[in-house]
């Protein structure tokens, strides 16, 4: 439709016409109803925001009626919800008649704003760790326990965070990093470094190994879900104001190996390093392919997710597009695909050994794309990016794959070049790769000049030096076995991997294999990935319009120059350091604490954010005990795979010796804490939401106080606001006098008292776009649209709305453009603007690694040996030493997998009832010819039993002991020897069990305790003992390599 | 496939021609629905979205969504059938009301009248397709804690979700608890309240794989007359002569 159509059209609605004769009398009997109550049309009526009842953060428009949310539905503004989504300009009134779709979780967030198991006020453990027994206490005594620290249960002194954040000089902790760092890389001796820094001594958490840190890292704070504006915050209160590097996420429990593989395949080379990856990962640009081969992927029901990337699939389908979706269970996607490639969960590596095979061999790779070997030869090509496919490889004696190999191999001597700093000169060493001729050629990766191509399947001694090149070592390895065998390790039938392999190479670039945790999440996770993503880079589909795509975002922090508000200055920063409770981005064999093979736990060089390390760590006082542990909504009890042994380590007060949450009830993890803060939901708060490898527009999408908070008020530097992280944060904060908070936190006249303090100059940064000519700044609201934001805030208590402090905190100029940008729940690009002659606009543009030259170099902690460098094929399951796990000799004969039911997001929906009627429980799901073979009925009883949980049972100290018991689901959607359980069901805590507050019981509700949670049968690795299988480069913890047994009881 | 980009979501297209038919006479216009199963991703949001936007209590549900297992391994598919009320050319549920309290209104869509309704019954029995509920009084939020001052607490939750009065036919009815509906027989209605405004039913808004086509029967020109002549129609129970007019594409 054409905009002005559109407008005409729409003119004619509004509230007018409830009145012209559509709920007439005839309609109805009575004569009033011809004046309709109904508001939900109305702008003033509304807030955009964002969702957060799963990780997707669809765009909403929250309904308001009487001062309560009546309704949520979608955003028409945001590109989630519709494909192409309402231009932007269009007028709110017109908006506000428009509602877009949300998945079910979305329509029932209203269930989890109004969750009766809320808690209002801060609650201290009045038992013994995990008896759920509180007592409510004022918030200003929380922060002085916390801070002050003190004999605070009855149970021996605890240190508070004042005595563990014990360096608050940025000067003394820069100086004691420095010299850390020369003890650890020999430079000066542990004797010299004590007499330098004596008096300083006192602050490290081990004098004999100053490469651990601060006593500061002591003080760890994890999160599960946590999203912009949040995120910045925790940042500065943990790393710049508190000094501690123990800040950290829970990636790897979702797809951690997805996201570092996409760092290592990112890496560039910069000044003679491969360097500066991201923490990311590319989908396919999903509603543009004309194949789409989802793997390990369930984009119907989870998958960042229904409203962004269903409907797209849905209208490709309805075009003729094909789908084909590799997946042990047949998901709603998978049933409505052209082909469901039931594999074994661990055959997902081989599978992607099979098709690169199928495709080098047959000659269906794009050779034009991977002969390039800059930039200058992309850039010939019209290509946005480049690959390692024909860089040469040295290799050593016994023919193995080592570093690259480079001019001075060839008797060149390297270039001088000054380093980008101007702080002297780097060594260039160019590449090489062979022309036509078999001649070398040197290169610069990065020299946008110069093109170098070189041939792609090649293997000899060029000047005598043994060398391959990238995609000769990949193509090696995958004809190492036969393409029959490759697919019966997958446990899928040739015909089939050969008719996908066709189809995935029949469509030049816009075809996309668009991978999820299904490829990420096991102990080979990491090279599932690269393998995977090398089929992608195979047919050169990088930055394409079809192909893979990667997230763009507004900026919002203002940390570049041009932009209205730095929201990372700080007055005296402090920048933790030393060695992580989970031993991220560190060497092992270059700590002090290096003692030979194994280490006492897996050091992880190439990723962070490892959810099932913290709590295991701090369990093992490896390297160092924690002393606080501070959680943001996050339950790692829950969610992550043997989550029993971490309420096993929470339950022992010496471990940890405090232990805070953030939650918004006291859900399975918080029932270990000492203290639980109230939270208030996403519909009360502020976030700058991100976006999703699959949305090619670039989005700056805002989740913004929609409903009137319900927690109690408390009172942090004089202001009034609800009790939730932020006042919590700043609450202590103000307590402990940290630099950063309060008064001039960010520089003269720029405060940090309230959370608006922060988020309202963000609004201003992200309206003003990134143009620092700010030609990109949103059109200012007009007087109606100013009205709009008034009227639908005007429930709103102070405590989190003041139009009059808002606009002083982000300046008279850029408020109408906030105002705008507010009314529409963030900005947007359009979609049309999202694609340019065939391939995509917000560019990932830089070269695709496929070798990894750093893993040569690094030693494995658990074996002392290099890694892997490329994406070759591992077979799995492995402990962390490597030594192959065969549970199923053992009588395991089940692989145990799980999902998300559309109904669910893992640990915080089951209050959420209008859920229940579709699925009010999950059930233990069986193959038919496995329930057949075992003899179980639809309905049986059985108990989930694995080597390392034998008798089926969350042990939960003094909470009690639960069961993994559930119903028996047969189905023939299922590949047999599979087992599978939706995650979100089968609680104990969270509203669902025993609980006492102040003495009074807390009536639980058994709805929510409904069906089976089966993540304490997932498999211990048996040399760490306390933490799941692990996959040692990407970081995953793994979901889908345990053998189970089911008893029927 | 179309090498160019979407250049329109169904739902603008759809909204777009509900303000057609809403600017013509009312009695002209004949509203039906088309759902193409083919598109059905079975997220079950119609279903909720409804539940939310009705304020319909527990056991009452206007559009469940049916979930079926088809097949034998590995050649398995699963099929989804939204169920909405099929708003009958001859719907057995009026005839069968001995107050007069449900009946077709001028665009084929069957209303109640929940201030004559006396809750007999008689219509849930009557429908052939299950799609009348009656309204048992429940509340989600029952038996839930209350646990006041210490927690949120169910007066509070019922407050925020269950207290509010139904915005079905644009009618001022009692907050919930306090008559009418409770006690009625509730069915789906094309959410006439949001239709008077200009709004596409909510199963419509809510449906993420744009399996869900409403409009005018009568307008040549849009999309829903346009699926309705696909080969792939059918109706449920044709046999029982109800003629629905809610279509379903195979």
């Amino acid at each position: 439709m054409d905009r002005r159509c559109f407008i005409k059209t729409s003119a004619l609605l509004g509230g007018s016409l409830a009145v012209s004769g559509w709920l007439r009398p005839d309609s109805l009997a009575d004569a009033s109803a011809s004046i309709s109550t109904y508001t939900g049309n109305m702008p003033e009526n509304m807030i955009f925001s964002a969702c957060q009842q799963c990780n997707t953060q669809c765009g909403i428009k929250v309904k308001i009626k009487d001062g309560q949310v009546a309704k949520i539905d979608g955003n028409p503004f945001s590109p989630w919800t519709m494909t192409p989504q309402l231009p932007y300009a269009t007028p709110m009134a017109e908006a506000a008649s428009f509602d877009a779709s949300l998945c079910p979780k979305g329509y029932a967030g209203i269930q989890t704003l109004y969750d009766p198991y809320r808690i209002v006020k801060v609650l201290k453990r009045a038992g013994k760790r995990g008896e759920n027994r509180w007592k409510s206490i004022p918030f200003e005594q929380a922060v002085a326990e916390v801070v002050a620290g003190g004999d605070l249960f009855g149970e021996g002194h605890v240190d508070g965070l004042n005595a563990i954040i014990a360096c608050r000089d940025p000067k003394i902790a820069d100086a004691l990093q420095k010299d850390a760092a020369d003890v650890a890389a020999k430079k000066l001796t542990l004797e010299e470094f004590k007499a330098k820094q004596a008096v300083n001594l006192k602050y490290l958490i081990d004098p004999d190994h100053p490469d651990l840190g601060l006593k500061n890292n002591q003080f760890c704070l994890n999160w599960g879900r946590l999203k912009g504006g949040r995120s910045e915050l925790i940042r500065r209160f943990t790393d710049f104001s508190c000094g501690s590097y123990n800040y950290h996420g829970h990636t790897t429990v979702c797809q951690g190996s997805l996201y570092f593989s996409g760092k290592a395949m990112s890496d560039q080379f910069v000044e003679g390093k491969f360097t500066d990856g991201s923490k990311f990962y590319w989908q396919g640009d999903t509603g543009n392919a004309e194949f789409l081969l989802f793997v390990g992927a369930s984009p119907f029901e989870a998958n960042y997710g229904p409203p962004l990337r269903a409907g797209k699939i849905t209208r490709l389908q309805h075009e003729g597009v094909k789908v084909a979706v590799v997946d042990p269970r047949c998901s709603k996607a998978a049933s409505r695909a052209w082909k469901w490639l039931p594999n074994k969960p661990d055959g997902v590596g081989a599978l992607a050994q099979a098709m690169i095979r199928w495709i080098i061999e047959n000659k269906r790779f794009d050779e034009r794309y991977l002969k390039n070997a800059n930039k200058a030869a992309a850039k010939a090509d019209n290509e946005p990016t480049w690959s390692q496919a024909c860089w040469l490889v040295k290799l050593d004696g016994s023919g193995k794959p080592g570093p690259y190999l480079r001019g001075s191999d060839l008797g060149g001597t390297p270039e001088k070049r000054p380093k980008k700093d101007g702080k002297g000169d780097w060594d260039f060493d160019p590449f090489v790769c062979l022309d036509e001729a078999g001649n070398p050629v040197l290169f610069d990766p990065n020299d946008d000049k110069t093109v170098a191509e070189g041939q792609l399947l090649w293997s000899g001694e060029p000047s005598g030096v043994p060398a391959k090149t990238v995609l000769q070592i990949y193509w090696e390895e995958a004809s190492a076995k036969p393409l029959a065998e490759w697919c019966k390790l997958a446990g899928l039938s040739e015909v089939d991997v050969v008719e996908v392999a066709r189809e995935f190479t029949s469509h030049g670039k816009r075809a996309v294999a668009d991978l999820h945790r299904g490829v990420s999440q096991h102990t080979n996770g990491f090279y599932n990935v690269v393998a995977w993503y090398t089929v992608n880079t195979l047919i050169g589909n990088h930055d394409w319009m079809g192909g893979l795509s990667k997230a763009t975002n507004f900026n919002y922090d203002g940390a570049s120059p041009g932009k209205p508000y730095d929201c990372t200055a700080h007055p005296a920063k402090l920048k933790g350091w030393g060695v992580s409770i989970i031993r991220h981005q560190t060497a092992y064999d270059k700590s002090t604490l290096f003692s030979g093979y194994p280490a006492k736990r897996v050091w992880y060089p190439f990723c962070s954010d490892i959810y099932q390390e913290v709590i295991p760590s701090a369990g093992d006082g490896y390297p160092y005990p924690l002393k606080c542990l501070m959680l943001y909504m996050g339950t790692p009890v829950y969610s992550l795979p043997a989550g029993h042994e971490i309420a096993k380590i929470l339950a022992d007060p010496k471990k940890i010796p405090l232990f805070i949450t953030s939650d918004i009830t006291v859900g399975e993890t918080s029932i270990f804490a000492d203290y639980v803060f109230p939270d208030v939901t996403y519909l009360e708060r502020w976030e700058f939401v991100g976006s999703h490898p699959s949305m090619t527009p670039k989005v700056g999408a805002i989740r913004q106080p929609a409903a009137a908070p319900l927690t109690d008020s408390c009172t942090v530097y004089g202001q009034q606001m609800p009790i939730c992280l932020e006042s919590m944060l700043l609450g202590l904060a103000e307590k402990m006098g940290l630099a950063g908070f309060g008064e001039n936190a960010f520089g003269p006249g720029r405060h940090l008292r309230h959370m608006d303090d922060l988020y309202l100059p963000m609004c201003a940064n992200m309206a003003y776009g990134d143009k620092a000519d700010g030609s990109e700044k949103i059109p200012a609201a007009d007087k109606t649209e100013m009205d709009i934001f008034l009227a639908a805030r005007k429930h709103l208590p102070a405590t989190v709305f003041d139009a009059k402090r808002w606009e002083a905190l982000v300046g008279p100029e850029l408020w109408p453009s906030v105002v705008a940008m507010l009314n529409r729940g963030g900005r947007f690009q359009a979609y049309d603007k999202a694609y340019k002659d065939g391939q995509l606009v917000n560019k990932y543009g830089k070269m695709v690694g496929l070798y990894f030259e750093n893993m040569v170099k690094a030693k494995d902690s658990m074996t002392g040996k290099a890694y892997l460098p490329y994406g070759g094929y591992l077979p799995s399951p492995l402990d962390c030493t490597g030594k192959p796990l065969d549970d199923a000799a053992a009588g395991y004969d089940l692989t145990m997998i799980t999902y998300k039911a559309v109904t669910q997001t893992k640990s915080r929906t089951s209050g959420d009832y209008w859920l229940q009627a579709p699925y009010p429980e999950n059930f233990v799901e069986l193959a038919a010819a496995d329930a057949a073979r075992l003899g179980f009925k639809a309905g049986d009883a059985v108990k989930i039993v694995s080597a390392s949980n034998t008798e089926g049972v969350w042990d939960l100290g003094p909470f009690g002991k639960k069961f993994m018991i559930g119903k028996v689901r047969i189905l023939e959607g299922l590949r047999p020897g599979v087992t599978a359980f939706s995650l979100g069901h089968g609680h104990w805590a969270y509203g669902a069990g025993q609980w006492q507050i102040d003495g009074q019981a807390i009536t639980p509700d058994p709805r929510r305790a409904t069906g089976v949670h089966g993540n304490a049968a997932m498999r211990v690795d048996p040399v760490l003992k306390n933490t799941c299988l692990v996959d040692k480069v990407g970081g995953s913890a793994v979901f889908y390599q345990t053998q189970v047994k089911l008893v029927k009881v | 496939m179309s090498p160019s980009l979407p250049s329109e979501d169904l739902l603008v297209r759809m909204h777009r021609e509900l303000a057609r038919a809403l600017a013509k006479d009312p009695d002209k216009v004949k509203w039906v629905m088309v759902i193409d199963l083919a598109r059905c991703i079975g997220c079950h949001a119609c279903a909720v979205a409804c539940v939310s936007e009705n304020k319909l209590p527990p056991g009452v549900v206007y559009r469940p969504v049916m979930e079926e297992e088809i097949g034998v391994y590995p050649n398995v598919r699963r099929r989804f059938l939204p169920r909405p009320c099929m708003q009958c050319e001859n719907p057995p549920c009026v005839a069968v009301c001995p107050v007069t309290a449900t009946w077709k209104n001028k665009q084929g869509v069957t209303v109640i009248d929940y201030d004559r309704c006396i809750g007999c019954r008689y219509c849930l029995t009557a429908c052939p397709y299950g799609a009348r509920c009656s309204d048992f009084a429940g509340f989600y939020t029952n038996a839930t804690a209350e646990a006041d001052g210490l927690l949120l607490g169910r007066k509070a939750a019922a407050k925020g979700y269950e207290d509010a009065a139904t915005p079905e036919y644009g009618k001022a009815w009692p907050p919930r608890g306090h008559g009418s509906p409770i006690g009625n027989a509730r069915k789906c209605h094309f959410c006439q309240h949001r239709l008077a405004v200009g709004q596409l039913p909510s199963c419509v808004t809510s449906c993420i794989g744009r399996a869900t086509v409403f409009g005018d029967a009568n307008d040549p020109a849009s999309y829903v007359r346009e699926c309705m002549g696909s080969p792939r129609v059918f109706r449920l129970k044709e046999e029982q002569g109800t003629q629905p007019n809610v279509y379903y594409l195979a």
